[in-house]
């Protein structure tokens, strides 16, 4: 029987108005991967920021290696011997791989100075003993999320870590590199580490884990082997109820080109190159998805289609208008393109305003929500009211702060926003991020809808299953420019190889 | 090379990360307590320092009241000296409100925008500038009633575009406003003591008094001055400019909550890249908010001079700290309407109280004057502080709130 | 992928600041020693300068590019200005060694202070106290000097009052989180009710006694005798007789250096800037390098407050840093957050405020009130450096942001 590492018993978490933990047991034996499965907001991460001493509990005890700990610190963890790389990686961008690596526990030169060529040695000698290069003195902002990712890992070996919990580590990578970070936890497994790996993708747990315990809601629901767990059988742990995987949706009937875009190119704030040459069209009655991983292109390409960026170069079409290469984001709102944005906190709405103030954001200068500067709330309260109704927003009426709402609810607020303006096309970016499973039906469902309305619908998402169930046509993006263009149906390893920009040479 | 995106550390979920934002946040959920909570410790930490020096912080406190002549409102006088002594006091107290409501202002409508307008002194001292020059160079141009109007109005623009320039560099080149505007103060100031000081374009012409750095007398060269409200003309005498001050309170609010001007400021203030999501201009709004908080603080000179100042010198504009009270007045008020009035009236007893109106047997003025001074240092620093106070303190209440609900039967 | 070119000798940023460049010399050689009396020469170098910056704002260098142009225009102007003066009066005021002493004068305040504020900004807590710590350095040093008759117990104390401010500060700005910029504000306005409390508590209306002790200078006559004589002279004249805390500046802007890139203390200094999250992760205590890092920011900047009213002016005046802490600021975001950056802007800002004095004495006759127009000079300079160079800046990450831990 293998020994068991790590134990936690009757963990409590509570953070204002969530019970994040509710007495969770989970246990780790020596040498195996064990997956902690669940959707977002189950409490996963919470658990694991418990172990790694980020956060204290309020209930629980925790035993490495048969010892009850008590951890203040991340340090206290570092010390017991647990590494953790996070789903946000903990990376310093401006300094160096190795400087990242090897802070607060640096080599020294005679006790004051840093000795960088130490600090450079070891991390070499780190890499190569788990079979993968790095360059120790590249900056972590010129290096590629894969390799940022393997730099976490190093962190954790340089501190001697025979536990390693991964937060979600595929969330950032092609299929390919997950499959090149499987291999990497194979080896670790092999020399001795035992691994927690947080997910909320079933086929990956199914692939690398060998049990999975089931979280939901804070609680713990269940802990299986490999053997004999389904996809199905977790989705209802996790879910608690039969669970709709794929959208049923009838097939679309395109109707006349929306959205046109012509060899497009823009740059960064930094006057990098981040989209070239796209073209693409989106038309009536269609979704069209983009599928990528996260920094290819997307989010610039978004910001040069709703004006927030002007493009360098190309066309765009909206209905037929051409749009000038510094069109603002009125010129584009009054243009036709609705936009649901990526992060909905920083952009979709201001969450100190009430939600008439929120609703009427684009259109707060025109009649009937002003005249000539002078506002009428009476107006906005009114058409907040019917858009409540019909969205089903919960949480509050129009003069409730839109602070005050859920995720999922303040997201409904703003597709119903952007509906309501009738736009000729939708862009929806990243539009279910961050909701729980019963809010990101909905709105799937709801992007169907406003497809079969006649709508041109333009879906940007890094959660690959998304865009593949949604989608009429899946656009692959990489370095800023399309790569692949296939009908409904394709399966992610195809797309997958073309998230890497194709048939490639390995990078180790 | 392939993509380098770092994925970056997200903020903590929805905090407002402007000063506008987080400073509405937390003291809506207060109402009046957290402001009162806030006086009354910064006053009791000014009594500490008193007790520390060596004198009776109660004495201290009750004689900066009377100094204020805030007794007018509950002493039942006996004595008609006494009264006169105490409504002037009031009448002095006003006056200074009035000048603080305006630059409370100045630095409340930027707040709004998420802009620091510091350079409320810089601003006041332009328009000093421009008020004197209108009000005494211009001699009997213009009939008193339209010359007093057309001096006040050139004394706003002069605030109004002595912030715009502040608020054109944070537009175009991302200036950070506090380190402009206080350069643009210090630049104020000594071009004003120029223009008063000694051979000065602005320099009194009267004969015998080429030495002294003060500038001509607007009620002796034109006579164009603002009507007195209460009072006695020979003695400093408060003047209709207080209701200015009223009418420039209610159109503050108005003008945030009504217009659409207000609608896009507040929407900056609270978040600009929504802001410009839904289509407004950032810079524009920096622009303008900083322009028209220049305006209220030149309107603060414009009535200063022709209500009560009538002329400037180099020492005045140099001692000069009514801008500074702003800062504390509008972080006092939260920024609203009625708390830059309330805020107002608070400083502006505190100032005369602390100075002229202090009875030196019961505290020496000067010491008074930097007393009040510090006591304004606590306020502005507990305004940032107690809304921490208070966000902890609503933690703890929700905190208790839960766990015995979803304990049950989930 | 991306084939490693060889760079070009003459790029457009470069024919812009060689434009820059041509635009100064065009104003400097019309000044002593060179003294050029006819505008031919500046006006062609300010031509040339002018021409490079037009190519090098078509080029794509927008920035470079017009300051070339500025400068050569001002550079021109000046430099007819310069003609006009009497060569006496130039004299008078561009003594280059004495104006270069002078400027160091000046400085050293700038230096302490924001050598303090780049230690705090660099851990990720924007300290717009600055003025206040430097304020109460400025009364405490010298209260200090005063009463225990030595400079150096004076400075300790000045540190002592600049610590306790910082501490406040850090107080405010770590544990309740509040806004680092109304804390800062605050702290100034406290400064300087406290300073001028007890300045009248103590001094009443009889001001800071003459003859309290005075910094020491550092003699470096040997300099004088270093060969040709104009060199040795020149050197002498800037670096002779100044005072010990101007060279203690020195030394602290190059151990700052030290410390700050080559130290794991300033290693983890920055990543608590940076990215206090991750500091955290590893085991660094974000609120204690924060902590520590603004209590001795308040204790430089008081240092530099002790050294002006101490060594500079031998009293203290209520307000008497007028902006300096802020212009010390400045200089940190100019200088892009590095000890030397921060110290050749301190320099700049030095140089303009002497510069004006000079200006001030030599004109005074000729144009009433030049004396008080000059004192605007540092304040414009920092308004254009504010606006004109910090447009590219790249602050530490995590700058003005609290950090919550959990």
């Amino acid at each position: 029987m293998t020994p068991t590492v790590l134990e936690m018993h009757g963990i409590v978490k509570q953070f204002p108005g969530i019970l994040a933990n509710d007495n969770v047991d989970f246990d780790l034996r020596r040498g195996e991967v064990h997956a902690l499965l669940g959707e977002n907001g189950a409490g996963k991460s919470t658990l694991m920021n418990i172990l790694y001493g980020l956060y204290r509990p309020d209930a629980g005890e925790i035993r490495v290696a048969g010892k009850p700990v008590t951890f203040h610190s991340a340090k206290d963890a570092i010390e017991s011997g647990l590494g953790m790389v996070h789903q946000h990686f903990m990376l310093i961008p401006v300094m160096t791989v190795a400087e990242n690596i090897v802070l607060a526990t640096e080599p020294t030169e005679a006790g004051i100075f840093l000795d960088y060529d130490e600090a450079r040695r070891h991390v070499r000698e780190l890499a190569l003993q788990f079979g993968f290069s790095i360059d120790p003195d590249a900056r972590i902002e010129d290096i590629t999320v894969g390799q940022q990712q393997r730099v976490e890992i190093l962190k954790a070996l340089y501190r001697r870590a025979d536990i390693l919990i991964l937060d979600e580590p595929t969330a950032v990578l092609t299929p390919q590199e997950a499959v090149e970070l499987f291999g990497i936890l194979k080896i670790l497994q092999r020399e001795g580490m035992s691994i927690i790996f947080i997910s909320h993708k079933l086929n990956e747990v199914l692939e690398i884990a060998d049990r999975i315990t089931v979280l939901r809601r804070g609680k713990m629901i269940d802990t299986v082997p490999r053997e004999g767990a389904t996809e199905e059988g977790l989705a209802r742990s996790m879910v608690g109820r039969e669970v709709l995987l794929r959208v049923e949706k009838p097939p679309a009937t395109p109707g006349e080109k929306v959205l046109e875009l012509r060899n497009v190119d823009v740059r960064d704030d930094r006057g990098l190159e981040k989209v070239r040459g796209v073209s693409l069209e989106v038309r009536a009655g269609e979704i069209v998805g983009i599928a990528g991983v996260d920094g290819n292109g997307q989010t610039e390409l978004i910001e040069a289609i709703t004006g927030l960026r002007s493009r360098e170069s190309g066309d765009i079409i909206v209905h037929g208008k051409e749009m000038s290469l510094n069109a603002n984001p009125r010129a584009m709102l009054e243009a036709g393109v609705g936009h649901i944005p990526e992060d909905r906190h920083r952009y979709g709405m201001v969450l100190d305003f009430t939600l008439a103030e929120n609703v009427a954001l684009h259109d707060f200068r025109y009649p009937p929500d002003s005249r000539f500067g002078w506002l009428f709330p009476k107006v906005l309260v009114e058409r907040t009211r019917r858009l409540i109704k019909d969205f089903d927003v919960r949480g509050g009426g129009p003069q409730t702060k839109a602070r005050n709402l859920s995720g999922g609810n303040q997201q409904k607020l703003v597709v119903a926003r952007e509906v309501d303006r009738d736009p000729k096309v939708l862009i929806a970016a990243q539009p279910t991020r961050g909701l729980d499973v019963g809010a990101i039906e909905y709105l799937h469902r709801r992007l169907v809808e406003e497809r079969d309305t006649g709508r041109a619908v333009l879906l940007v998402s890094l959660e690959l299953e998304e865009v593949l169930t949604l989608s009429d046509r899946v656009l692959v993006m990489y370095e800023g420019e399309i790569v692949g263009e296939h009908a409904a149906g394709v399966t992610e390893e195809e797309v997958g190889v073309e998230m890497l920009g194709g048939q490639r040479e390995k990078v180790a | 090379m392939s993509a380098p995106a770092t994925p970056p550390p997200p903020p903590e979920e929805g905090e407002p990360t402007t000063t506008a934002g987080k400073l509405q946040l937390r003291q809506r959920a207060g109402g009046i307590v957290p402001p009162v909570l806030t006086v009354i410790f910064a006053f009791f930490m000014g009594g500490l320092v008193i007790a520390a020096s060596g004198h009776n912080p109660i004495d201290t406190y009750l004689g900066i009241l009377d100094g204020a002549g805030l007794n007018w409102f509950w002493d039942d006088f006996g004595n008609t000296d006494v009264f006169e002594l105490t409504t002037f006091n009031f009448t002095q107290t006003l006056l200074r409100t009035t000048t603080f409501i305006f630059t409370g202002l100045a630095v409340a409508f930027a707040f709004r925008c998420g802009l620091f307008n510091i350079g409320g002194q810089g601003q006041y001292t332009m328009g000093i500038v421009v008020a004197v020059w209108v009000g005494a160079y211009w001699g009997d141009s213009l009939p008193n009633g339209l010359h007093v109007v057309v001096g006040v109005v050139l004394a706003a623009l002069a605030g109004a575009i002595w912030a715009g320039i502040a608020g054109i560099l944070k537009a175009t080149v991302g200036a950070h406003e506090v380190i402009t505007t206080i350069m643009l103060n210090w630049i104020a100031i000594w071009f004003a003591s120029y223009c008063f000081g000694q051979g000065g374009p602005l320099q009194n012409t009267t004969r015998g008094q080429e030495s002294v750095p003060i500038s001509d007398d607007v009620y002796e060269k034109s006579g164009a001055i603002i009507p007195i409200l209460w009072g006695d003309q020979g003695l400093q005498a408060l003047h209709y400019g207080f209701f200015l001050a009223i009418a420039a309170l209610i159109v503050f609010s108005i003008v945030l909550n009504r217009t659409t001007l207000g609608y896009e400021v507040r929407a900056v203030g609270f978040n600009p890249e929504a802001a410009a999501y839904g289509g407004i201009s950032v810079k524009k709004n920096f622009f303008l908010a900083m322009a028209i908080s220049g305006l209220f603080a030149g309107l603060a000179a414009g009535t200063d001079i022709f209500g009560w100042k009538y002329d400037a010198g180099t020492l005045d504009v140099q001692a000069s700290y009514v801008g500074f009270v702003g800062i504390a007045v509008a972080l006092l008020g939260r920024s609203t309407a009625v708390g830059v009035g309330l805020g107002a009236l608070i400083f502006g007893a505190l100032d005369y109280g602390t100075t002229r109106g202090l009875d030196p047997e019961k505290f020496d003025p000067t010491l008074a004057g930097n007393l009040s001074s510090m006591i304004q240092g606590l306020v502005v620093l507990f305004v940032g502080a107690d809304l921490l106070i208070l966000y902890v303190w609503s933690l703890r209440r929700k905190r208790f709130a839960t766990p015995r609900m979803a304990g049950k039967g989930v | 992928m991306a084939e490693r070119s060889s760079a070009p000798l003459v790029t457009p940023l470069r024919v812009g600041v060689a434009g820059v460049v041509l635009g100064a010399a065009a104003f400097w050689i019309a000044l002593p020693p060179i003294h050029a009396r006819s505008l031919v020469v500046p006006a062609l170098l300010a031509a040339i300068g002018i021409g490079a910056g037009i190519y090098a704002a078509r080029q794509g260098q927008v920035r470079a590019g017009w300051s070339a142009i500025v400068i050569g225009g001002l550079g021109v102007g000046l430099a007819y200005l310069a003609t006009r003066s009497s060569v006496g009066n130039l004299e008078i005021v561009f003594t280059w060694s004495s104006l270069i002493a002078a400027m160091f004068v000046f400085a050293t305040p700038l230096v302490y202070a924001s050598l303090g504020g780049l230690f705090s900004e660099r851990s990720g807590v924007v300290n717009i106290g600055l003025e206040g710590m430097m304020l109460m350095g400025c009364f405490w040093g010298i209260w200090g000097t005063d009463k225990t008759g030595s400079w150096i117990t004076g400075v300790l104390i000045a540190m002592l009052s600049g610590g306790f401010l910082g501490l406040v500060h850090a107080f405010f700005s770590v544990h309740l989180r509040a806004d680092q910029i109304i804390g800062g504000t605050a702290i100034n306005l406290l400064a300087v009710g406290v300073t001028g409390y007890f300045f009248i508590q103590f001094y009443g209306s009889e001001n800071i006694p003459a003859g309290v002790s005075e910094i020491p200078r550092l003699d470096m006559s040997f300099l004088q005798s270093i060969p040709p004589e104009a060199l040795g002279d020149f050197l002498f004249g800037a670096f002779g007789r100044l005072s010990v805390m101007i060279w203690i500046g020195f030394i602290l802007v190059a151990l700052s250096h030290v410390v700050v890139f080559k130290t794991p203390l300033g290693l983890r200094l920055r990543a608590v800037g940076e990215h206090p999250r991750a500091a955290d992760t590893v085991g660094i205590s974000v609120y204690g390098v924060r902590y520590a890092a603004v209590t001795f920011s308040g204790m430089l900047a008081a240092a530099g407050g002790a050294f002006l009213s101490v060594g500079v002016v031998s009293t203290f005046n209520e307000g008497m840093t007028a902006g300096r802490g802020f212009i010390a600021l400045a200089a940190v975001i100019a200088g892009n957050w590095r000890p030397f950056g921060a110290f050749w802007f301190a320099c700049l800002f030095g140089f303009s405020t002497a510069l004006a004095f000079r200006l001030g004495d030599a004109y005074r006759e000729s144009v009433a009130g030049l004396d008080v127009l000059a004192q605007m000079l540092p304040y414009v300079l920092t308004l254009i450096i504010v606006a004109g160079v910090i447009g590219k800046s790249f602050p530490p990450a995590a700058v003005g942001r609290p950090y919550t831990k959990q």
